[in-house]
């Protein structure tokens, strides 16, 4: 049976995962452990990517894929979707946000103050080379300011709007169930505003700066002002079946507003994500701030920015054309033939036509 | 690998359930057999927080707020459950969806007499030819108010109960009454 | 009321892997698809443990039709053996105990990716196709919102120009797989990228075809007993690929869709691309007892 002889499909397939899973040895949970400790901001991403908050899971899943980021995600995506849905949350307040940084574009200085907290922005970028010849580098201990920062702030925003220069959106006063909820309801176009929000916190990192940054480029209408960008930490805070409202803890999240003029108003663009990463939420606050009247099939389209920045969808699509596709080709190289044996057939007789014009006209000797 | 997760008995009634409705549907007018009798299955299988429901009776109306749906009245409803049918005029307040959403229009189950009383001939998309049925148990003039409401493709889906048996009508389908 | 009654004993994995809400909206979605067949109806899509893109649309139908006795099979390319019909064969299996057969005629439900077998479908069986793009419209209109428009104003003038224009560039629709069909005479669906071989199958098909696309979260329907009219002018018929006259190098069965092989010689050799026919048609080479059910194709000819 020599059909039977092909049949491996199911060993390779096993095998194949074997080699992948060899080079990355054994997975422990130390290892899983090191990676949450040693790799914050990689956990931010991912868990924020995929929108599931806990660090020891996005850890795990990092250490499984060998830091293959869209399959990390895709795993945590997946086990996301296993979980029953318990409650929901109060809405989280910005001004209830437990601050570590906090930084405005638009003002020397804000209400609150400017919080420059943990960043790398005015680091030297020198690779630390000494530590592979052995010499461990131990941070520097941080000297606390003599008076600090306040925990709790206002939004920039809030004091524009207050000021007359803002035109802030309609507050959606929906809570609890009535939410709508992006993982349990298709996109649907004009998208609700939670829907694109959600879909922003989600969104691959990189396709929302690569188009993100089409639209600060240039390919967008309005250019950002960063009006505020934050770091923070946000309470939980849940009801028990019972009534009590308790904190079931705190999950650190990036928001960022930024602001163009238009007309005599500053019109708001807007994003946030679970976890830190400041790249993303300026980038998808961009994309929300040029998103209103844009052009249908640009960049800065909603419907083209959400679509596109999806990342466990567009990077499983980028790879789905490794599968076999032998069926499809055949069929359109069916109908490719045919069109040429027309079209050769075509020409030989158009050929033959002139042979015989050429003939007739050619004098008889 | 480890062993397959069990089906509850919970996994195992919806499913059959939703099997029944699904070839319910599929093929109107060919009866299919419910693993119980009455329409609370039916709210198990179907009805989630997602959805906007409809009730009259005290029972499924407890039912399906357990379940996180909203309660609606019938022009709002996306699922309608109803053990008995009074009028045909109910038909009217049901939604039909639009013409960008067709799946926005109302599924109503309700419970009726299967295989006794007018005969009709029910013809398009599953029916082999003409099927022929016979349903009693709903208001006079009923299939003129439904043939008058639809709009296909806007239009709404029909499951008519009678204890563990279950036909379906889609909108999709002509009901003629011979 | 306690936290215990909102939840359930903590298990590693559902049965069929989705959670009760999970299908539950499929549930809805499906029968909302059949009652109004062609026309694509949006879900939520969850993430399955499978890459977007490799069948998470079908899977996630599966996922929700199965039961333990349901017996299943996958084929991807018309393969039973195919890497990614083995991974998604495996999958439903482990999540469901159910069991698996290759052979069409045994199956209850079959999850294919672009191919519908060769042997006639039944009743009771529900065929899931893969589909990558659910959208016919978009290589005339990419935006997804435009062409829902396009839709519900059934509107098709763009994609008939399109075929027009073929024809006068061409001579002939050059359309391969995902051909453009008409369902029950009202929306313009795509097959999926199932050979123009195979759309003829789904017209007053016995059983029944949910088309499932996870990535872009769309679901349709082909009930059975329902109208599929792949587009064509009235003077320029619907051509299926030319493989009517070609046999099969390992089995000599012809009269199927076949997969080409290139040989070193500049030639090509034909094997049947629905495997499972290919080794039935061997064993029956080989004189063993061997059951063919009816098939759609009888000497290369679709059956009236």
């Amino acid at each position: 049976m020599a059909y039977v002889a092909t049949r491996g499909g199911a060993r390779a397939i096993e095998q194949s995962q074997r080699l992948f899973r060899a080079e990355m040895g054994t997975i422990t949970p130390e290892r899983v452990a090191e990676v949450r400790r040693a790799l914050p901001y990689l956990v931010d991403r991912v868990m924020g990517e995929a929108s599931l908050y806990d660090a020891d899971l996005a850890a795990l899943a990092l250490a499984q894929t060998g830091g293959e980021l869209h399959e990390a995600v895709l795993l945590l995506r997946a086990w996301r979707t296993t979980q029953p849905r318990l409650t929901v949350a109060d809405p989280v307040l910005q001004q209830d946000l437990f601050t570590h940084r906090r930084i405005s574009a638009a003002f020397k200085d804000i209400p609150g103050g400017q919080i420059l907290g943990p960043t790398l922005d005015y680091s030297h970028r020198i690779l630390m080379t000494e530590v592979l010849s052995g010499a461990a580098q131990t941070p520097d201990p941080v000297d606390a300011a003599a008076i600090s920062a306040p925990a709790q702030h206002p939004s920039v925003a809030a004091w524009q709007a207050e000021n007359g220069l803002l035109s802030a959106a309609e507050p959606d006063t929906r809570c609890g169930n009535d939410i709508p909820d992006i993982t349990r309801e298709p996109l649907l176009f004009p998208a609700q505003r939670a829907h694109r929000l959600q879909s922003l916190a989600r969104a691959d990192t990189g396709g929302v700066l690569a188009l993100g940054y089409a639209a600060q480029r240039g390919y967008g209408q309005a250019h950002p002002t960063v009006n505020e960008l934050r770091l923070a930490e946000a309470e939980v805070i849940v009801q028990h079946p019972r009534g009590t409202r308790f904190s079931a803890g705190r999950v650190k999240v990036s928001q960022a507003e930024v602001v163009a003029k238009t007309g005599s108003d500053l019109r708001l663009g807007f994003a946030a994500t679970l976890g830190w990463n400041e790249v993303k939420v300026i980038a998808a606050a961009t994309l929300d701030l040029n998103a209103k009247g844009a052009p249908k099939g640009s960049a800065t389209e909603e419907e083209f920015f959400l679509y596109h920045t999806e990342g466990v969808e567009a990077s499983g699509f980028c790879i789905h054309f490794k599968l076999p596709h032998y069926v499809t080709f055949q069929s359109s190289l069916d109908a490719m033939r045919d069109a040429k044996a027309r079209d050769q057939a075509k020409n030989q007789a158009r050929a033959a036509e002139t042979a015989q014009a050429t003939r007739e006209a050619e004098p008889t000797p | 690998m480890t062993a397959a997760p069990l089906a509850s008995e919970f996994d195992t009634r919806t499913n059959a359930t939703y099997e029944a409705l699904m070839w319910a549907l599929s093929r109107p007018g060919l009866i299919r057999t419910l693993p119980l009798a009455g329409l609370a299955q039916i709210i198990d299988t179907l009805i989630d927080r997602e959805c906007a429901v409809y009730c009259e009776d005290a029972a499924l109306t407890a039912q399906a707020m357990q379940t996180g749906a909203v309660l609606a009245p019938p022009e709002q409803a996306d699922h309608l459950f109803l053990t008995a049918l009074e009028h045909a005029d109910f038909l009217t307040r049901l939604p039909q969806g639009s013409d960008l959403h067709p799946e926005a229009g109302a599924t109503l189950v309700c419970t009726a007499r299967l295989g006794r009383g007018p005969r009709l001939r029910l013809t398009g998309p599953g029916c082999e030819g003409a099927v022929e049925v016979r349903i009693d148990g709903l208001p006079d003039g009923i299939w003129q108010t439904r043939a008058q409401v639809l709009r296909y493709p806007l239009g709404f889906e029909l499951f008519l109960v009678d204890a563990n048996r279950v036909l379906g009508l889609p909108r999709s389908t002509k009901v003629e009454v011979l | 009321m306690s936290l215990k009654s909102l939840t359930r004993d903590w298990q590693p994995m559902s049965f069929g892997f989705l959670d009760a809400s999970a299908k539950r909206e499929i549930r809805r979605t499906s029968l909302k698809a059949i009652a109004v067949p062609g026309c694509q109806i949006p879900y939520a899509s969850r993430e399955v443990p499978m890459a977007r893109g490799w069948g998470t649309g079908g899977l996630q139908v599966s996922c929700t039709l199965i039961t333990p006795r349901t017996r299943i099979k996958v084929i991807d390319q018309g393969a039973d053996d195919s890497v990614n019909a083995a991974s998604i064969r495996r999958f439903l299996a482990r999540v469901s105990g159910a069991p698996t057969t290759m052979d069409t005629l045994e199956a209850d439900l079959i999850q294919s990716r672009h191919r519908i077998p060769e042997e006639v479908l039944q009743d009771h069986q529900v065929l899931v196709l893969q589909v990558p793009n659910p959208e016919p419209l978009r290589p005339v209109e990419p935006n997804m919102s435009l062409a829902r428009q396009m839709h519900a104003d059934a509107d098709y003038g763009r994609m008939w120009l399109q075929l027009y224009e073929q024809i006068v560039r061409s001579g002939r629709v050059m359309q391969g797989a995902s051909y453009p069909s008409l369902v029950n005479g009202r929306y313009v669906m795509t097959p999926s990228p199932i050979p123009r071989w195979d759309v003829p199958k789904l017209h007053m098909a016995r059983h029944l075809t949910l088309l499932s696309a996870g990535r872009e979260k769309r679901l349709f329907a082909v009930p059975p007993f329902t109208r599929v009219e792949p587009l064509v002018f009235e003077d320029v018929p619907y051509r299926v690929e030319d493989h009517a006259g070609l046999s099969c190098a390992r089995s000599g069965a012809r009269g199927f869709f076949m997969n080409e092989i290139p040989q070193a010689d500049g030639s090509s050799s034909y094997e049947i691309s629905d495997s499972e026919l290919g080794v039935k048609s061997i064993r029956q080479r080989d004189n063993e007892t061997v059951t063919i059910g009816d098939t759609w194709y009888k000497n290369g000819e679709m059956a009236g």
